[in-house]
């Protein structure tokens, strides 16, 4: 029998998990992958890797900051926030999480203090003023010993181990969203974080790292080997649902294969991963803002995509709900406060931290000096 | 006693088939409510809704649900099949599963289940994060935008408890839903659930609903494959 079947009244759910659990997700996300690319210097020694550990612990400080104010502000009630601590459930990964997170950070802090610990005690040689007493204070006991900043890293390691499990798992257990209930999903948050963190890395070697061209290829290379990553498990989902080897992936993917705009998703996701890759392997010392540009972008569309898009597809009626990105604090505000916050953060960083030690600092002028040695030389 | 003229016409049916003399609280006894004796449920036969949404209006009114917010709602599907047009109504509220996913999702445990089965959330606790929400797979819970907490049916515990029908079951026109104690062998929801092959909405999620549809279109019973919703809220969805 032919039939066809046309909804005329029905709830629409708006989206409970906010434009902000996008922000959190993507901003944890970018942290831990960022405080992975500070191990070969920090805690292994690799002095040519100077420059990407200090850049990167930026990152991983700006972003690891930022992060739990998206995560609170996605909470209905975030004056409750203390519920988590006082009604721990063990059975709940959301529980879990709320203590992974203090642990990474408290670890990501510890681990910053002391690896800059001999950065802060230069800053705070001579002067009298306040701040100079400050860096006194910070930097007392000088540069740490390294089995001191290799403990804390492990302890980050830990806790960015346990986010990265936590926030995956959370999302994964879902068996009501076809779509999140994948094993994939755990591995494409991770992949698309370190991704986008090398991806933050060649943004910040442009525009605070003196454009460094060895790093921007050393950058581009491992970007092009997270991707191929993020491309092996899109594939590894895509085979699983196609071939019909799991049914509740096939599910998922006959929700949505065959609406216009999760089609356009698919193309656009498959373009902004080979893009940037083709374009870091052809051009690894040149291609460095775009490729960064657009690795960054991929991570926060995953989740955009996972989170906004997922709840658009209703659990029993038919079609998809419509999202419109509210104006306000729920969504576009909410959004770009959140950046706002990142930039603000980032300017306090970068003049009151002595992140970039004494022979980054100095390489960093030199460059500085050559470009506008280059520029009055133009003119 | 309830002595409102409603359940008055309710207890009709009852005096006629000798069950009862007089006119009777709803729910036999709400004492103990508690203990565990009760499992309240729900059976809806589909075919007697007529998609009046008087259920939907007045679960609104006894319960204060936020504008564009429902804890109920009938579905209305208009329905081809060759030359034939109908429409399909199907009411829609939390099933109070017997296996709820919505529960152990809950990161400071604000949502449990009663001894008598009913599914609700402490508004106290509850730090509105809405895990829940995305657990449930029947779209039943939403975030409450005047209290940022989760909401949802409760049976109308609060009637329940005093001995009074649901708000929804009260007001229901047709007389497509019938609530009450499985665990009373002598209830109208027992014999209709032991008599009649009764189906759930999504019996693979393994929630085991407590809600049960008389009559139900197997083409409703899960996600509807159709053309989406023609209406849709202005403000707050959900
Ligand atoms: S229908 Fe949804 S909200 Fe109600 S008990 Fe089942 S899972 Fe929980
Ligand atoms: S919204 Fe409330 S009831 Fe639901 S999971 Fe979060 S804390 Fe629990």
């Amino acid at each position: 029998m032919d039939s066809q079947i046309i909804e005329v009244l029905n709830v629409t759910r708006g989206v409970a998990w906010l434009p902000w659990a996008v922000s959190y997700f993507f901003l944890i996300g970018l942290s831990y992958g960022s405080f992975m690319l500070t191990l070969p210097y920090f805690v292994f020694g690799r002095a040519q890797h100077e420059k990407l550990g200090r850049l990167a612990l930026l990152g991983a400080l700006v972003c690891g900051l930022t992060a739990p104010v998206a995560l609170l502000a996605d909470l209905h009630g975030p004056g409750r926030f203390l519920n988590f601590y006082l009604h721990f459930q063990p059975q709940s990964w959301m529980s879990w999480g709320s203590f992974f997170i203090p642990i990474y950070l408290a670890g990501l802090l510890l681990y910053a203090w002391l690896a800059l610990r001999g950065d802060f005690a230069v800053r705070g040689q001579g002067g009298t003023s306040l701040l100079a007493r400050l860096y006194r204070l910070a930097g007392r006991g000088g540069e740490a010993p390294r089995m001191a900043i290799a403990a804390a890293a492990l302890l980050a390691l830990a806790g960015a181990v346990l986010v990265a499990l936590y926030t995956g798992m959370e999302v994964m257990v879902v068996h009501a969203r076809p779509l999140w209930n994948t094993p994939f999903l755990p591995a494409q948050f991770a992949a698309t974080a370190f991704a986008g963190a090398i991806g933050l890395a060649l943004l910040f070697n442009r525009f605070i790292g003196g454009r460094d061209s060895e790093l921007e290829i050393g950058l581009n290379r491992l970007l092009v080997l997270a991707l191929a990553l993020v491309l092996t498990l899109g594939g590894g989902w895509l085979f699983v649902s196609l071939s019909g080897v799991s049914p509740s992936h096939s599910a998922a993917f006959s929700q949505v294969a065959g609406m216009p705009q999760w089609q356009l998703t698919a193309v656009w996701t498959a373009l902004a991963t080979i893009v940037p890759m083709a374009l870091a392997t052809w051009r690894p010392a040149s291609s460095g803002l775009i490729t960064g540009l657009i690795a960054v972008h991929s991570a926060w569309m995953m989740r955009w995509t996972i989170f906004i898009g997922g709840q658009s597809i209703p659990k029993t009626g038919a079609g998809l709900y419509d999202y419109h990105l509210p104006l306000g604090n729920d969504g576009l505000l909410g959004i770009v406060g959140t950046l706002g916050l990142w930039i603000a953060l980032l300017v306090l960083m970068l003049e009151y931290l002595p992140w970039a030690g004494q022979a980054v600092a100095a390489g960093n002028e030199k460059a500085t000096n050559a470009l506008a040695a280059n520029a009055i030389a133009s003119h | 006693m309830i002595q409102s003229r409603r359940n008055f016409l309710r207890a009709l049916p009852a005096i006629t088939a000798g069950a009862a003399l007089a006119p009777a609280p709803a729910i036999a006894s709400a004492a103990g409510k508690e203990d565990g004796r009760h499992r309240w449920a729900m059976v809806v036969d589909v075919q007697k809704c007529i998609g009046c949404q008087a259920c939907t209006v007045s679960c609104i009114m006894e319960n204060a649900v936020p504008e564009n917010s429902f804890r109920t709602i009938v579905s209305t599907y208009e329905v081809h099949d060759d030359k034939r047009t109908n429409t399909y109504m199907l009411p829609r509220l939390c099933n109070h599963c017997a296996n709820p996913p919505c529960i152990p999702v809950c990161p400071v445990g604000a949502t449990f289940q009663r001894k008598d089965g009913v599914v609700v959330v402490d508004g106290d606790r509850c730090v509105g994060c809405a895990y829940c929400v995305q657990a449930c797979p029947y779209d039943a819970r939403f975030i409450n935008h005047e209290t940022g907490k989760a909401d949802k049916c409760t049976f109308c515990a609060h009637r329940v408890d005093a001995g009074l029908l649901p708000a929804c079951v009260e007001t229901c026109v047709g007389g497509a839903r019938i609530f009450g104690d499985l665990n009373d062998p002598g209830s109208k929801v027992r014999h209709l659930v032991d008599q009649n092959k009764m189906k759930v909405l999504k019996p693979e999620m393994g929630t085991q609903p407590h809600v049960f549809y008389l009559g139900l279109d197997e083409r409703f019973q899960g996600h509807v494959e159709g053309a989406g919703t023609l209406w849709q809220p202005s403000g707050h969805g959900g």
